[in-house]
This record gives C-alpha cells, structure tokens and sequence, in this order.
C-alpha cells in the first residue's frame, strides 16, 4: 500500500500541472457548497450576534430591514429621525440611548456620526492615539485605516464628491486622533466622527470667522451652504483647528437635527416593556425596531434563495463530478502503455487498480486537506464573511 | 480580613444565637457560608476600583467629594484661579473629561464647551435638569456680528444655579443619585453623606432667608450678572453692571451708574471678589457699600464651599448692620 | 535451465501457428536467438516468461513449468527466476532512474524492497555507469542510458534467467558490447542463463550457442 501510494505521488507530482488542475477542480467542486453554506451559517452567526447586541433601534416609519443595516453594519440609507427622540428614551430612565448618523461615504468608507458612548457599547478602543475629544476630529476603525493608509496625526478630508449623497455638504479636514483595535465586525471598517462633527458637515452647525466659512461662499453663513461639489476640494475644506473652535455653534433646535437611527439598550426587561408600550401607537413618526427579528427575517429570506441555489450548484457539481471521471478515463487510456509495462513486469491487474485508486485517493486527500485550509482560513477570518454578505444583500 | 478570625468570630456569633437544634454538620455548612458571603462581600468592596469624577466647577465637586467621601476620586479640569464658566478644555482637558466614570455638569447653558467636545452623554449628569423649567432665560445676552448678514443674537440662561441654595440642594441630590447609579452597592452610603450635606445646605438657605428679611426694602447693585437666582431666592431688588473688581471701570460706567442710583438707589454693591481700594473708595463717595458675596465657582484658597458661603453670609450681615448704622446717623 | 517440449501456440484470431519440437538452455548458457521478423522470437519469449500460455506441448523454467502455476503464482515466478528486457524498454516517465530500477519491488508483493536491494540498485547503476544519473527522469536520458536502466531493473531480483528482446538494436557498436558485457557479468555472476533476440550478427560469436528459431519451428498455417 505505502508502494502504490509512492507510485501514485510520484505520477501526480511529475505531472504537476495536470494534477494541480484536477486538484483545484475536485477542490472547487467539494468546497463551493461548502463555502456557500458557511458564508451563510457564519455570517448569519455574525449578523445575528451583532443584532442580539443591539436590543432595539427606533428608527423612522418605513423600512425596518433599511434602519437596520444602516444603523448595525452602515450598508443602505435610511429615512432619519429626529435627534430629540434621545430625550424621550434618556427621560424615562429605562434604557441607554445611542444616536447614529450612517448616511454618508467617505473614499466608499462609511463615515459614522456618534456619541462617545458608542465606543463603550461596542467595546472600541483606540489601538493607537485617542478617541476624538473635540469637534473636527475623527477616529478609523482598524480596516478603514488600511484601506486609506492613513493613521494617527493625519488629515481625512470629507470633499463633497468623497459623499454618498453630493448635495449641500460643507468639505471638512478631519483630524485623525485615533485608530481602532480590531474587533472582526464592521465596526472596523467605518470612520467614526462626533455627530455634531456630521451636523456641521450637513451645515446645521458652522463658525464665524472667515476661514470657517470658506466652504460657504453663497449668501449668509446661517443659511445652508450650497457648495458646487465639483470645484470644492481640499483646499476648500474646512479645518477645525483650536483657534476657531470655540466659534463652532449650532442654530435652531438641536432636537430636531437628523440622526439615523437611536440604538436603545433597555436597562431590564420590566424597563423594556414599559418602554415597548410607549411605541405601540402606530401614529408616532419613529417605530422601535428589533434588530434580531429583521435580520431573522432577512436571514430566512437569503436561506431560501440559497436552497435554490444550493440545487443548482449541485447540478453544476455533478456536471463537473462527471466531466472529471471523463478526464480520468482518458487519462488511463493514455496510460494504457505504461499499465501493459506494470502488468508485463509482474504486475496484476488488481495492483494496477490500486495504482489508480491510490491517485484518485490522494487527489481526493489533497483536494479535501486544500478545501480544509481554505474553509479554516474563512473561518478564522469570519470577520470578513458579514460584509461579503452585506454587500450581497 | 483574616479568615480564621472571622470564622470564629461567625461560629461564636451563631452559637451565641438561641437557634433551633441544628447539627453540628449543618452547622460548619452555614457557617462557611455566611464566611463565604462575607468575604465575597469585602471582596466586592476592594475590588470595585475608585470612580474618577470630574466636575464642571467647584460647587459640583464639593458636593461629590463629600457624597463619595473616599469611594471616588473628585477632579476640577480647570486650574485654580480661573472662572470655569469661561474655560475651554484643551487636549489635555478633554483627555480627563474622556476619562471621567461621571462628569457632573451644572447645566444651565454653564459648559459651553459641551457644543465643541465629543464626551460621552451617558456618562453626562446634568445636575440642574430637576429644574430646568425654572432656570432664568437672559434676553439679549450676548450680540455679535459677522460677515455681511448684520448681527446676531443669542438667547442664554443664568448659569449660578447654586446661589440659590434650594437649587443647590437639589443639584446636591442629582449628584447622590448619579453615584448611586454608578454604584448601586454604595447607594446607602451616599445617602448617608447626602443627609450631612443636604443639612448644611439647608442651614445655609435658612440663614440667608432670615437674613433676606433685613434686606427686603434695600435696593442692592450687583458688579456682575451672576446672582440671579440669589436675588430670586432670597428677593433681593438687584440691579447688576458689568463690573471687574480688579479694573476701574471708565467714566461712562460710572455716569451709568449715578443714572440707575437715581432709579434704583442702591446702598450696598455685591462683588465676586474684593474690589480695588480705589472703587470702593468712589462707590463709597457715591453713598454705596461694597460687599463680597464669593459664587465660589472655583476651589477656594482656603477653606471649602461651605466655609465660603458662610463668609459670605456673614459678609451681608455686617454690611447690613454697617448701612443700618449709617442710615440712623 | 529452459526446455521447451512440443509446444504448440496461436494467437487467437490469428492464422499463424508457432510449433517447436525442442528447445533448450541450459544453466549459465548465453544463448542467442536469431530469426526473421515475424518468425516469433518474441511470442517464444513470452512463452518461456509465461506471460503467454501455450497451446500445447510444455516449457520449464528452472525445473518448473509456469504453466503448472496459477496466475499469481506465475507472476511471482516471472518477476522473481526471470529477468526481461522489454524490446520497447518500457520505462516509466515519471519515475527517477534508481525507482525505475527498484520497480518491480514496488508492485510485486513477493518481493521485499530493503536497504539490501537498495544497495545492490545502487551497485548494479555504478556498474551500468548510471550512478549520477540515479535521480533523473528516463526523459532526459540517451537511449543507451535508458537500455541501460531496463537492463538495472532486470537484474535487480537476481534473476536465474535473463531475457532481452532486442536489447542492443539503436544502439553505436561501443555502447552494444557494453551492454553485453553487463549482461554477460551480470549472468556470471548470478550462475543465469541468458537469451538474447538479436539481429545483430556482429554479435553473435561472442554468445555460447546461436539458435536461429526457423531452424526450431514446424510454424505454418492453419
């Protein structure tokens, strides 16, 4: 047996493309439903650990599945909801409530407006600097600061063209204060900011002295700045620096800015259902929204499609199944030759048989120790998985 | 503590206690429980580390330092010397208001930073929030202009909140019940501390309630807008200028002046702080008094909170008495 | 040695019949076998080696009749009393010169590949001259280095009887004899017997005996 199967590596190894070729072939074919399964299995896990970390959300009428993904992985937009909706929560003492702007890009990263609370309730610290103390100042989770390869003292700046949404925003230079540890979620793929950092990008809040307003060239500095998003770049920008921060204020009632979503952690479940009952009325502008139950939902959705395409995978898997048994026929008519030799020298036939099951068999071990590598790889990396499948959804 | 002693000591406490026939099985059972217990509970204690508190001005910390006594760590941001009212943090600053297990802020529009810093809300106690609908709305506070869209006004709101000691008090409460929420294990702690304080604070309204009584027909002058709720409280006729007690005002304050005496014929000026000789000097030609009633926003020199308003109540009483005895002359 | 008895073999489908009355080698004989193509050679070779199985008559190899074995006995037999040089040489691409030589060893259970064999391997490539050539692939070998491999993996098992079909043919005259001489070293010293099909005439007086097959056969149609 240690004979057939010395054989069998030596024919595989000699030609090495060929079975490299089959390798991966019976590779692809073992771990695509594999992978697909535990692209689904692990990143339902993730999205549903990220959900059943963030008991509820209130969020506009409309969409919950939209408030969701904007508010737990930063994917989509949401309608928004008014930032005094904190108050309602904060006052009845029931709960802890965390605003969260998700609306806007910055370089395709999501830049997110938040309170330094959400740092505690996501246990983000920072791997390197500090977390942003003033307005102005930014922070990158570990991902997004490799992605934009910048770090600690360097300057982000959010040109209108860098949005989502390339209307009516005010460019700032952000100054980047921390980086982020890792955490393996999509936390680590986003630019944190102060909200008020975000409303004074929207042009709710704004200074007074010129080099503040640079970025608002139109009309009076208490009116919305319409910027041509085409010719405002970085020297256009706005840069909040000790010298004009204290002219940084806002206008209007801050209760009604725009936030995103509001996270809400109900201190108990007694708090919780009080507070549930006070969102029943279906006339509210706001609904709470339980994160868990839509992503279930979505979750339930993807795993139906999934079936399906889970069937025709398997089609495609037998075609290939098929095809392979073909190259392997043609491959032992071409050694038709060499198996007379084998036979000729002393060889029976059932040898020749183990010759050529010892080659199958080893390709099958390869293939399965490569799909192994590869899957284990995928999860141990499963931080990655939520945002494949975010960005399929 | 030392287990043995303990052990003993809880093994002859339950002997000592008429107790149903327990064997004496059951008995170490119990016994190494309530050991157990206790330990834990000693355990929990020390374990638990100090909270870091930062407060947005003296009075705040004060009122925290004797609450928490030695289960918090009590810090002032701002060096001595300075009005927190107008103090910015500055990266260092912020650093220590990031760090803070509370931040125990007065409210009342006092933290003017709030609007230009990224802190955390939760960990924010606005102390004056039990009475926000009483605070004092100041119309036409502060005007400035910019750029060509003319000028622009900004509504603001009194901010010495703890001038009024009732409202003290209950900024005094606000800040027992953020502690107790931090911990709850401590709770009856700090409400102990709380009763010691809260009385003090009430014999300090008293007081200058039963002084006020004195000072109900005397129209009085202010040097600074800051004792709104002290005049609200204690129904002081208060007119207030924009006075420092280090600079002489120019002649045009002074001919203001002699105009609102003429309306307003004040007695008695109250200041943060000693004025310069040379203005008492001309407040007294012009027949007003100066008097020294500290808000005490930052850590005194010497002596604590308490000691200051106490000065300063004795401050009003000999002024009083002093204008008293030049009126029956 | 070999002694071949009435024997009688066609190829199925075939119309030509092989039939020799006697035939025989006796112990350390080099014996070398001409012919005309087609005559036979080949099909007698076989025979002897017991790969094919005669109609009629009787061969022994070493006093045993392969015939009288069963298949596996037989290739037992084979791989281990016969040595046989494959006229096509059939070395396996994919295998080293010295796993070429020690083949054998790997698909017959009857023999046991151990640091002796692998020794005598290693004498029989230096005497063959392949000595550094023991870890390349037949692919880069000449064609006399390649013979000289079949010949390695022949005399491995120590056979009693040597059989090359065609072993020296393309071969330069030089690298002919040395060829030879192995084989002839080789049955010397192993007290074998050789036969050799040859066309090469140059050759043949260096053999014992020189048996032309026409002479043997009663071969015609049926």
């Amino acid at each position: 047996m240690r004979h057939d199967f010395y054989l069998a590596w030596q024919y595989l190894r000699h030609y090495r493309w060929r079975s490299l070729t089959l390798l991966v072939c019976v590779s692809l074919i073992g771990i695509l439903p594999l992978l697909l399964n535990e692209v689904l299995t692990q990143g339902e896990r993730l999205m549903l650990q990220r959900a059943k970390t963030t008991p509820w959300l209130i969020g506009a009428r409309g969409s919950t599945a939209d408030t969701t993904l904007a508010a737990l992985y930063f994917r989509d937009t949401a309608p928004p909801v008014a930032y005094g909706e904190i108050n309602r929560v904060e006052q009845s003492g029931w709960a802890t409530a965390l605003p969260i702007h998700a609306r806007y890009r910055i370089h395709q990263i999501p830049l997110l407006g938040i309170t330094a609370d959400y740092f505690d309730f996501r246990h983000l610290v920072p791997a390197l600097g500090d977390l942003p103390g003033f307005i102005g100042d930014c922070v990158l989770g570990a991902r997004a600061a490799r992605r934009l390869g910048l770090g600690v003292g360097d300057k982000l700046v959010s040109t209108p063209d860098n949005f989502f949404d390339l209307a009516g925003l005010v460019p700032l230079k952000l100054h980047i204060t921390g980086v982020l540890a890792a955490t393996d979620t999509v936390d680590d793929e986003a630019v944190y900011v102060d909200l008020k950092t975000v409303w004074i990008m929207e042009g709710l809040g704004h200074g007074h002295d010129s080099a503040t307003t640079r970025a608002a060239p139109t009309g009076s500095a208490f009116t919305t700045p319409e910027t041509d998003p085409a010719s405002a770049g970085a020297a256009d920008a706005v840069e909040i620096t000790p010298d004009n921060l204290d002219a940084f204020h806002f206008h209007g009632d801050m209760e009604r800015y725009p936030v995103t979503a509001i996270i809400v952690a109900p201190h108990d479940d007694r708090a919780a259902t009080l507070l549930g009952g006070r969102y029943v009325d279906e006339n509210l502008p706001v609904r709470l929204i339980q994160p868990v139950e839509v992503i279930r939902h979505l979750m339930h959705n993807i795993f139906r499609i999934s079936t399906l395409f889970n069937l025709v995978l398997a089609g495609a898997s037998g075609a290939a199944l098929l095809a392979l048994m073909l190259v392997f026929a043609l491959s032992l008519q071409l050694r038709q030759g060499e198996l007379d030799t084998i036979e000729l020298l002393g060889c029976d036939h059932l040898t020749v048989v183990r010759l050529v099951m010892a080659e199958i068999l080893l390709i099958l071990l390869l293939a399965a120790g490569l799909g192994s590598i590869f899957l284990a790889y995928i999860r141990h990396e499963s931080g990655i998985l939520a945002p494949v499948l975010l960005d399929a959804l | 503590m030392n287990p043995e002693f303990s052990l003993r000591y809880c093994s002859m406490h339950f002997e000592s206690t008429p107790a149903p026939p327990i064997t004496p099985m059951l008995r170490t059972v119990f016994t190494l429980l309530l050991v157990l217990s206790n330990l834990t509970t000693v355990a929990a204690d020390n374990l638990q580390p100090r909270l870091t508190v930062v407060a947005s001005h003296y009075p705040l910390a004060y009122f925290a330092g004797r609450i928490a006594a030695d289960h918090a760590d009590v810090h002032l941001p701002m060096p001595g010397g300075i009005d927190p009212a107008n103090w910015r943090p500055g990266s260092s600053g912020i650093r220590m208001l990031q760090r803070a297990d509370l931040l125990l802020l007065n409210g009342a529009g006092y933290e003017t930073w709030l609007a230009q810093t990224s802190l955390s809300r939760a960990r924010q106690v606005d102390t004056s929030s039990g009475f926000s609908d009483r605070l004092i709305r100041i119309e036409q506070a502060i005007t400035h202009s910019h750029g060509g869209s003319g000028q622009h006004t900004h509504t603001g709101t009194a901010h010495t909140t703890w001038l009024d000691f009732s409202q003290a008090r209950q900024q005094a409460h606000a800040v027992a019940a953020a502690l107790g929420r931090k911990r709850p294990e401590l709770k009856s702690r700090f409400e102990e501390h709380l009763q010691a304080l809260d009385s003090d604070l009430a014999r300090l309204d008293q007081n200058l309630e039963a002084l006020s009584l004195q000072y109900q027909t005397l129209p009085l002058m202010a040097s600074h807008p800051v004792y709104q709720y002290l005049a609200r409280r204690y129904r002081l006729d208060l007119v207030s200028v924009h006075w420092e007690p280090d600079e002489m005002p120019p002649g045009s304050e002074w001919d203001a002046l002699a105009r609102t005496l003429k309306q307003h014929p004040a007695r008695l000026m109250i200041w943060e702080s000693q004025p310069r000789p040379e203005i008492t000097r001309r407040l007294t030609q012009l027949g007003v008094a100066s008097v020294v009633f500290d808000p005490c926003a930052n850590r005194p020199d010497q002596g604590d909170f308490l000691s200051v308003m106490q000065r300063n109540l004795q401050n009003l009483k000999q002024a009083r008495e002093s204008i008293s005895a030049v009126l029956q002359k | 040695m070999v002694e071949v008895k009435q024997l009688i073999f066609q190829y199925p489908d075939s119309t030509y019949q092989l039939g020799i009355d006697y035939f025989c080698i006796k112990p350390g004989e080099k014996l070398a076998l001409i012919g005309a193509s087609g005559s036979g050679k080949t099909t007698l070779l076989k025979l002897i080696a017991g790969i094919l199985s005669p109609e009629a008559g009787m061969v022994t190899v070493a006093g045993t009749s392969p015939e009288s074995l069963d298949a596996a006995e037989r290739r037992n037999f084979r791989i281990s009393r016969i040595g046989f040089i494959f006229q096509e040489l059939q070395l396996l691409d994919y295998l080293t010169v010295l796993d070429n030589i020690l083949h054998p060893y790997r698909i017959n259970r009857s023999l046991q590949l151990d640091r002796a064999v692998r020794g005598r391997a290693m004498e029989l490539a230096r005497q063959t001259g392949l000595a550094d050539k023991l870890g390349q692939k037949p692919g880069r070998l000449s064609q006399g280095e390649k013979q000289r491999v079949a010949v390695c993996r022949a005399l491995l098992p120590m056979p009693r009887l040597v059989i090359a079909d065609e072993a020296t043919s393309h071969l330069d005259p030089a690298s002919k004899l040395r060829i030879l001489d192995l084989l002839f070293l080789a049955v010397e010293r192993f007290s074998a017997s050789l036969l050799v099909v040859t066309h090469d005439h140059e050759l043949l007086p260096y053999f014992d005996r020189v048996v032309d097959l026409s002479e043997l056969t009663s071969r015609h149609e049926t």
